[in-house]
């Protein structure tokens, strides 16, 4: 990365990161610091307090909402997309929701690296077989179908480093452009 | 003249709006608690954006903001604005005089300031033009277009209020930009409402909405006997015997309604174009009285 980008991360550049995501429907980070108006609504209205608010250190995306889904994931209830007034969280469905993609390290993994059968992410996964299935006793994502709403990154018994996991969502979705 | 007791002369404005603004800070005040400790989601939000049941508002500025900057039109939004900017149309500035935080704490400090001083008026020590605001509103605007982000919704000291709330409640802590609330009520000590007259631009805008609102203080009896109490009251500087209570700047909290000795102020609702109200007024005060009945 140029030095010249590292300056100008703090103010300008998007929070968003692994396993820092967005809530579920909101438009990509391309439009999403203009379109929220931080009022608040979703934080408020998520009833397990997974969504934080950013402070003055997050530069123009100060206020924007953050999950901090190793912490406290998604349970995709619904209720933010519902009561969002800018259209900046879009009222969609579960299965709709692409918050990221659940990928796994296997190299961190214990059961890729054959250690432990583990198969919590498989277990905590609320599209089980459909996101996250068994293939020979180890856990296989399935990017058709993972919503990213991290309940398998808190549920993962491995921490590598702070804040990561031996499974992490990578907010893949969140970099798209947007067409005026 | 028939002599009135003073109680009775009295409206009563000021009493209610205080009310009024009380109710307001509650909602903001007690519901993340209902939110956080009940689990109760009927209401959420605070004055950027409220959510009471199905019904919502959006503050006029915040949601003109977000269409301009994402350049989308999103139709709830439009919705959201609808109450807020027909309120402002019809009656003017009243979300600042009668809801809006920032003032129902300033007004607490003036109350405080004039019981511990022992006097009945505070003095604005550093004023400046009033037309400030409208390059405050044009400012933020043009300012949030370049940035790419709604800089005022975020440090807007009306939703900060309510954003600090939420935050001690559900994550036992405070932003930093609450400075900026601390800022507003220490230039309130130099001026009265220093931020809202000249540097507020949801105030701005709620003001270029109202200019041509249909309730506004009006002199509603010729006799006065211009002991300019109503100029010396106004929290915004604004002198109502030279019909700067019709500007836009007026917010309709109505202190110089209460204080006015004769009430020769009054509330009134203007039903003619602004131009016939004015000269109409300007000649019934001209002409002397007998003339005129």
């Amino acid at each position: 990365m140029a030095p010249v980008d590292a300056v100008a991360r703090p103010f300008f550049s998007s929070p968003v990161s692994m396993n820092r995501l967005r809530p579920p429907g909101a438009v990509p980070e391309d439009v999403f610091a203009g379109k929220c108006i931080r009022c608040g609504r979703c934080v408020e209205v998520c009833p397990y307090h997974s969504i934080v608010p950013l402070d003055a250190r997050a530069g123009v995306y100060a206020g924007t909402p953050l999950i901090f889904a190793e912490q406290i994931p998604c349970y995709l209830c619904m209720k933010c997309v519902q009561v969002c007034p800018t259209g900046t969280l879009r009222n969609i469905t579960q299965d709709e929701t692409r918050m990221g993609l659940a990928v796994i390290e296997k190299y961190s993994c214990i059961t890729w690296r054959g250690e432990a059968l583990c198969r919590t992410c498989y277990n905590v996964c609320p599209f089980k077989e459909k996101a996250i299935h068994l293939d020979q006793l180890r856990p296989v994502v399935d990017e058709r179908h993972c919503t990213g709403c991290g309940l398998c990154t808190h549920g993962c018994p491995i921490t590598v480093s702070p804040g990561k996991k031996a499974i992490n969502v990578k907010p893949l979705f969140a970099q798209a452009r947007v067409k005026w | 003249m028939v002599t009135r007791t003073k109680d009775s002369n009295r409206s009563r404005y000021s009493a209610y709006r205080f009310l009024v603004q009380t109710a307001a800070f509650l909602v903001i005040l007690l519901n993340p608690f209902a939110n956080y400790y009940l689990g109760v989601n009927f209401v959420q939000g605070w004055y950027q954006s409220l959510g009471i049941g199905k019904l919502w508002f959006v503050s006029p500025l915040e949601g003109i903001e977000s269409i301009l900057v994402s350049k989308l039109i999103y139709l709830p939004l439009l919705i959201g604005m609808a109450i807020p900017v027909l309120l402002a149309l019809f009656l003017g500035r009243v979300f600042c005089g009668w809801i809006c935080p920032i003032n129902y704490l300033s007004e607490i400090i003036d109350r405080f300031r004039r019981f511990l001083f022992r006097k009945r008026f505070i003095k604005d020590w550093f004023v400046l033009p009033k037309y400030l605001l409208w390059f405050a509103l044009i400012g933020e605007l043009v300012l949030t277009m370049v940035l790419g982000a709604p800089i005022f919704v975020w440090l807007s000291p009306p939703g900060l209020v309510g954003r600090e709330i939420m935050m001690a409640v559900f994550f036992r802590t405070l932003a930093v930009e609450g400075v900026v609330v601390l800022m507003v009520l220490t230039m309130n000590l130099v001026t009265r409402r220093f931020y809202c007259r000249y540097l507020c631009p949801l105030g701005g805008l709620l003001a270029f909405l109202g200019s041509r609102r249909k309730l506004v203080v009006a002199r509603k009896e010729p006799v006065c006997k211009e002991c300019g109490m109503c100029s010396k009251v106004c929290p915004l500087g604004l002198d109502p015997l030279n019909g700067e209570s019709r500007a836009s700047y007026c917010w309709n909290c109505g202190e110089c309604v209460d204080i006015c000795p004769d009430r020769t102020l009054g509330f009134a609702w203007r039903t003619r174009p602004m131009e016939d109200f004015i000269l109409h007024q300007a000649q019934s005060d001209s002409r002397p009285r007998d003339e005129s009945e």
